[in-house]
């Protein structure tokens, strides 16, 4: 009985001395932290880089509580930036311009600016992958232009751009890229990498400059850690399908035959595979892709309930399909001969033994891939309506 | 020779001699032959007490008698009718008093007395005692009756279905209660007295064949060895045997229920009732046994199940919220989904506590409210409550003192708290919360998670009556998981929980017992 | 005897998976993964070997002398003075790998969430939980034990689950490109864990199932190897050949899980539910260096050592390591051999021996 009362009273004395301590090590308030919401990297004058953080301000939200949050135009947010040799360095500076401590937990966006990109950004991805905070699952993008200038945004739509940027890489139209993908690609057998590109729309009249809105423009392209190039976001889909990542799909094609029109279809489910093969020491990649959707839209005045001419409107979608990855293939095969399409990494598990060999000269091998094609088209439901909507019922073309 | 010891006050400890009372009287021998003696050695028993009557009378007009009596304990009405009228009236020579007894009074239970201490004993429950000249006996006359509370639906732990009836503070009562559920004569109720002043009755309930013998040794044992001036409550009993009188956790289960205590009792558990008290001890306990209310086998199984989950949950809960708030808004805050983060930095932007202390000004403002709450008059209380409910809700907030988030965690808290059907084991997990607020405050999540092992240490060290605190869980006895991890329907709880490794009448009921319609066929 | 507690078979299984996964679940994709790459999946299942030779050794050597632990009967069997120093060695070895584990448990806490608290704390605190523990008796941490692993468990596949998502299978392939070599090699660090098993030898004694023993033990050795599997599956999965260069790639691996985007950046409950686990394992083998000590000084109680043996734990957790790198490359390259040193070869040993001499007393009687 004895010593429990020891334990209890030594527990006791613990949890005092605890809290008698506790004040310097790692509590520190939420009034004390300054969220950062998205962080922009671009290249100084001289060799270092400018780091910008885009910070919330809770008493912006706080002073109209039980409103409407934020609502549109409104500033959430302040940018604050700084130079330095790299991110630890910029961040240490803009620390002193911080009466909070910066607080990375929630940044959800990273923009790199495009002559930053150019130069290598192998150095500054350290920091983001080493530090406790920076979250893997954060967003990666490139911007055209400065990166600063996305982070100044209002857009008006969301209460900042961060969440902006964010929501429309999860709508998945061009690339979604991850901090953790980005490494991955940056390490990985292709020494190749692709990161969305960002633009700005520029405000309509009568708007602030600041209400631009940023928008998904393309693809930037790495090889090795810098950027060399950007291709089209109808590039990118083909990248897309080529990458198996492919998930929302409007695809719009005028049929061959049809007078006048166009159909448009929403594939929504894939199965894409992707095999490479070495045929007589021609090394191919077989790309399979099955694809089905709803028809969204008919211009045309063909009957879908026709089998044939269903079979006409999904020939041409497959067409359309295989133009997109063909472009793709041209421009980031062919012209900028980075492997973002993942194929060095295809070999290495098919074929490693053969992989290994070409494994030093890989960029002399890769333009010289062949993509081939198989594509299937099935549209599965005509939608509300059979016949085109409003035109008389025979000039609807049934046979 | 050892109650006599405590009839007087005293002990055969040497210690407890400085206490001894004064009017020491020879009352270790036998009644004299003499009347006068007897009675006048009671009187100096009970010198200095008014309420102690001392009636003298002359049976059949001859025979000198007297009569003693406490005033309030005994009836006087029978008395004077069913007693005195006929044993004052004349008649027939050569009766003697047993003889009396026989023709003409009429009084169902009388006991014959031999020593001055069986003349006290019956004194103080209120028999009435005959002396009577020529004999060397005395007779108690069971005329005992005192104004007792009628039997009452328990408030503190009440139900929607169920027995209404709780215990009182009579335990006669009680024990009729008790007997009244169970009438097999397997059940056994022993007599235990402790308080060397209060001379409490206190009895050992119990199912023969069904309790562990062990067990039961051990309660006699424990109780036997108490040696206390008063029992006021059975709390007194509670704390005296108690395995870890320093654990927060309650050992022993109380209730107020008969058909709580039947249940325990049926379970092999062993019943401590105490005169005085509707509160009855439950022994052994175990955690999951304390969390557990009677209502849960009156509801159908599916339901009980579930609120058995939700209130282990909410226990959990009502012990680590204020803890989680801390830890994560202090150490974690990148657990907080991002736009609910923004709206909470910036309802806590006005805020001038670190969160710790915000949340220990309002735990403790709850606790004072809630403590509040039960002492006061009930006109009274409302009134608290309504102004608690203003003061640390909306004002506070308002006035920019505390958070929103806070509030709504306190409320969460403390509604939490009251999940558990058994006050004693709820402010056991209310009272943790501080220290491992403290432990979150120091070291987030780690450190309520340090608390949490150091508070797993303790019960798994914790016993009550030998029997580990977390059985069945560890020791893991799946037979019994089914009324712990579930309420299993009565047609499945076959065998009888049971914690020992000793051999037990392991079977309650008949297997297959599932019902349907075809179950004839 | 000075354990009057007994535990079940199946708390003893709990005490010795915790105590075998306890620290090495978030390091060793990484550890692994330095040699097998593509094959760390593999790694464990090589490396669970060791743990069946320390368990067949620790039980042939129970059958000769039951109810005793190593520390008692290396002296019956070596003889008094060469018994007491194996003895001695068997517990600095113990007390060097429990302050190195609280040490690899501090830096995690320090490296990953609490940067600026001081070692000092977390490794008292968990010390002070252990001895605690210790204090309670083998009992007390095999109901510890039987509620906390179990959780664990729980936590662990609903973690597996969550990342799922995320993985991608491809990632496994190609499957042997180096042959077996690679897979071998990075089985060795593992294998210093596996031996770890041999800890059943302070716990056998104290069976109130015997029948069971073998039957649960062997059952711990399939679930520590089945969560290594999965773990190094998973993480390959989803990182692809190169997570060696993650110093701990269970954790990355919480850090990217999200669900419906309000279930996210849940790593600090991982981590508090990894912290849990770890203070089985220290406890358990808190408890087998303290009986040991109070066997090796022939004590009546043990539970006055274990607060002196605690204290000594973390002055040895501060004392070899100047940093967590020169702890890692001891983990990888110098403890695997010290483990199985002591709990395979040394008690292969004994064993032989103890059987050699059997057979001749055995012969004795017989002539």
């Amino acid at each position: 009985m004895k010593h429990k009362a020891l334990i209890v009273g030594r527990i006791a004395a613990l949890l005092g001395i605890l809290q008698m301590l506790c004040g310097c090590w790692d509590r520190t308030e939420i009034n004390d932290m300054a969220l950062v919401t998205a962080a922009a990297i671009d290249k100084d004058e001289r060799d270092g880089i400018e780091l910008s953080l885009q910070v919330f301000m809770p008493r912006a939200l706080g002073s109209n509580s039980g409103g409407s949050q934020g609502g549109g135009g409104q500033k959430l947010t302040l940018v604050r930036s700084s130079r330095g040799q790299n991110i630890a360095d910029a961040v240490s500076k803009i620390q002193t311009k911080l009466p909070r401590k910066v607080f990375w937990g929630h940044c959800k966006v990273f923009v790199l600016g495009e002559e930053f990109a150019r130069k290598g950004v192998r150095e500054e991805m350290d920091f983001l992958a080493r530090h406790p905070q920076p979250r893997e699952r954060a967003y990666m993008f490139v911007s055209k232009g400065k990166a600063i200038e996305t982070l100044n945004l209002l857009p008006p739509l969301e209460r900042y751009s961060a969440d902006m940027m964010r929501k429309l890489s999860e709508l998945k139209i061009g690339l979604k890229v991850t901090m953790k993908d980005f490494i991955i690609m940056l390490g990985g057998d292709s020494k190749a990498a692709a990161l969305p590109m960002l633009d700005i729309l520029p405000p309509e009249e009568g708007e602030q400059p600041s209400q631009g809105v940023p928008y998904i423009a393309g693809t930037a392209v790495f090889k090795e850690d810098k950027l060399i190039g950007d291709i089209t976001l109808q590039t990118t889909r083909g990248v897309l399908w080529l990458t198996k990542k492919m998930e929302k799909a409007t695809i719009t094609v005028r049929p061959k035959d049809a007078k006048s029109g166009f159909i448009t279809i929403n594939p929504n489910h894939h199965v894409i595979h992707q095999t490479p093969r070495i045929v007589n020491g021609k090394w191919q990649v077989l790309l399979s892709i099955q694809t089905s959707g709803d028809l969204v839209q008919n211009g045309t005045n063909w009957d879908p309930m026709n089998l044939d001419l269903l079979h006409a409107m999904e020939a041409a979608v497959q067409d359309s399909i295989k133009d997109k990855i063909e472009l793709a293939l041209d421009e980031v095969q062919k012209t900028m001969k980075a492997d973002i399409l993942g194929f060095a990494e295809d070999f290495h598990r098919s074929y490693p033994r053969q992989w290994g060999r070409v494994k030093n000269r890989w960029d002399e091998v890769y333009p010289t891939i062949q993509v081939k094609t198989d594509i299937h088209v099935n549209i599965r439901r005509p939608g509300l309506s059979t016949v085109p909507v409003a035109i008389p019922e025979d000039e609807v073309k049934k046979k | 020779m050892r109650n006599l010891h405590r009839l007087l006050g005293q002990s055969k400890k040497p210690y407890f001699r400085s206490v001894q009372q004064p009017s020491r009287a020879a009352t270790t021998s036998p009644l004299s032959n003499d009347q006068q003696t007897n009675v006048e050695t009671l009187r100096k028993i009970y010198s200095n007490s008014v309420d102690v009557v001392f009636r003298s009378f002359l049976i059949g007009g001859k025979t000198q008698a007297t009569l003693i009596y406490i005033e309030g304990l005994s009836d006087t009405e029978e008395i004077n009718t069913n007693l005195l009228r006929p044993l004052m009236e004349e008649f027939e020579e050569g009766l003697s008093l047993r003889q009396l007894f026989e023709k003409k009074v009429n009084i169902s239970k009388i006991d014959a007395l031999s020593t001055y201490e069986d003349c006290v004993e019956a004194l103080s429950v209120g028999k009435p005692v005959l002396f009577h000249e020529g004999d060397s006996s005395g007779y108690a006359l069971g005329l005992n009756r005192w104004d007792k509370r009628a039997i009452e639906e328990p408030e503190a732990e009440a139900g929607i279905r169920g027995p209404r009836e709780g215990f009182t503070e009579t335990i006669s009562v009680s024990t009729a209660q008790l007997r009244r559920i169970i009438k097999s004569p397997a059940l056994k109720i022993e007599p235990v007295k402790i308080g060397s002043y209060t001379q409490t009755q206190v009895l050992i309930s119990y199912v023969e064949g069904i309790v562990d013998k062990n067990i039961l040794e051990e309660v006699r044992t424990r109780l036997s060895r108490i040696e206390i001036d008063g029992v006021l409550e059975s709390s007194y009993v509670e704390e005296m045997i108690e395995d870890n009188p320093f654990s927060p956790f309650p050992q022993v289960k109380t209730t107020e229920r008969p058909d709580t205590a039947c249940n325990a009792i049926l379970e092999g558990r062993v019943a401590i009732l105490t005169e005085g008290t509707p509160f009855v001890l439950i022994v052994p306990t175990t955690l999951f046994s304390l969390l557990q209310s009677q209502e849960d086998y009156y509801q159908r199984f599916l339901i009980s199940t579930l609120i058995r989950w939700l209130r282990y949950t909410f226990v959990t809960l009502s012990m680590l919220l204020p803890s989680l708030y801390v830890a994560i808004l202090t150490f974690h805050l990148e657990m907080v989904p991002t736009s609910l983060l923004i709206t909470m930095s910036a309802s806590r932007e006005s805020v001038p506590f670190p969160a710790l202390v915000e949340a220990l000004l309002m735990e403790v403002t709850f606790e004072v409210l809630r403590e509040a709450g039960v002492r006061l008059p009930k006109q009274v209380g409302a009134a608290v409550s309504i102004v608690g409910a203003l003061v640390i809700g909306q004002a506070a907030v308002q006035a920019g003192i505390v958070s929103a988030p806070m509030v709504i965690v306190v409320a969460i808290t403390g509604i939490a708290s009251f999940m558990v059907p058994r006050y004693n084991i709820g402010i056991a997990f209310r009272i943790l919360r501080f220290p491992v607020m403290f432990l979150a405050g120091a070291l987030g999540l780690l450190g309520i998670m340090l608390g949490l092992i150091a508070i797993l240490i303790h019960l798994c060290n914790l016993r009550s009556f030998g029997i580990p605190y977390l059985s069945p869980i560890a020791p893991f006895r799946s037979a019994d998981l089914k009324d712990v991890a579930m309420r299993a329907p009565w047609w499945m709880m076959n065998t009888r929980p049971h914690q020992t490794e000793e051999e037990f009448n392991q079977y309650r009921q008949a297997p297959a017992q599932k019902p349907g319609p075809d179950r004839n066929k | 005897m000075l354990e009057k507690g007994k535990i079940s078979s199946a708390q003893m299984a709990f005490m010795l998976f915790a105590a075998v996964v306890g620290t090495v679940i978030l390091s060793i994709p990484a550890i692994s993964g330095t040699y097998a790459k593509n094959d760390v999946w593999i790694s464990p299942i090589w490396a669970s070997f060791a743990g069946l030779i320390a368990i067949m050794t620790a039980y042939k050597l129970q059958s000769f002398y039951p109810k005793l632990t190593i520390i008692q009967y290396a002296a019956r069997i070596l003889g008094p003075f060469p018994g007491k120093l194996l003895g001695l060695a068997y517990l600095l070895f113990y007390i060097v790998m429990n302050g190195h584990g609280v040490r690899i448990y501090a830096d995690f806490i320090v490296g990953t969430t609490l940067p600026r608290t001081p070692l000092i704390i977390l490794v008292a605190t968990m010390i002070l939980l252990c001895t605690l523990a210790v204090r309670g008796g083998i009992e007390g941490i095999g109901r510890a034990a039987q509620i906390i692993v179990p959780g664990y468990m729980i936590a662990f596949i609903a973690l597996i689950l969550l990342i799922l998502p995320n993985c991608n299978a491809e990632h496994l392939f190609p499957i042997l490109e180096h042959g077996l070599t690679p897979s071998l090699q990075g089985s060795i660090p593992p294998q210093g864990w596996f031996a770890e098993f041999f800890l059943i030898s302070f716990l056998l004694p104290f069976l109130s199932d015997k029948k069971k023993a073998k039957k649960w033990s062997w059952v711990a050795l399939i679930t520590t190897t089945l969560t290594l599997v999965v773990t190094n599956l998973v993480i390959l999965c989803l990182f692809g050949r190169n997570i060696s260069s993650y110093t701990y790639p269970l954790l990355t691996a919480t850090r990217y899980i999200s669900l419906a985007d309000f279930f996210e950046n849940v790593e600090s409950v991982i981590t508090a539910i990894w912290v849990i686990g770890n203070f089985v394992k220290f406890s358990v083998v808190h408890y087998a260096l303290v009986l040991g000590t109070a066997q090796w000084l022939n004590l009546s109680d043990y539970r006055p050592v274990a607060w002196p043996i605690g204290i000594l734990t973390i002055i040895i957790s501060f004392w070899s390591m100047p940093s967590q790198m020169a702890l890692s490359h001891y983990t990888t390259f110098v403890f695997p051999f010290y483990s199985l040193l002591f709990q395979t070869l040394i008690p292969a040993l004994l064993l032989l021996i103890a059987y050699i001499r059997m057979r001749d007393s055995k012969g004795d009687h017989s002539s």
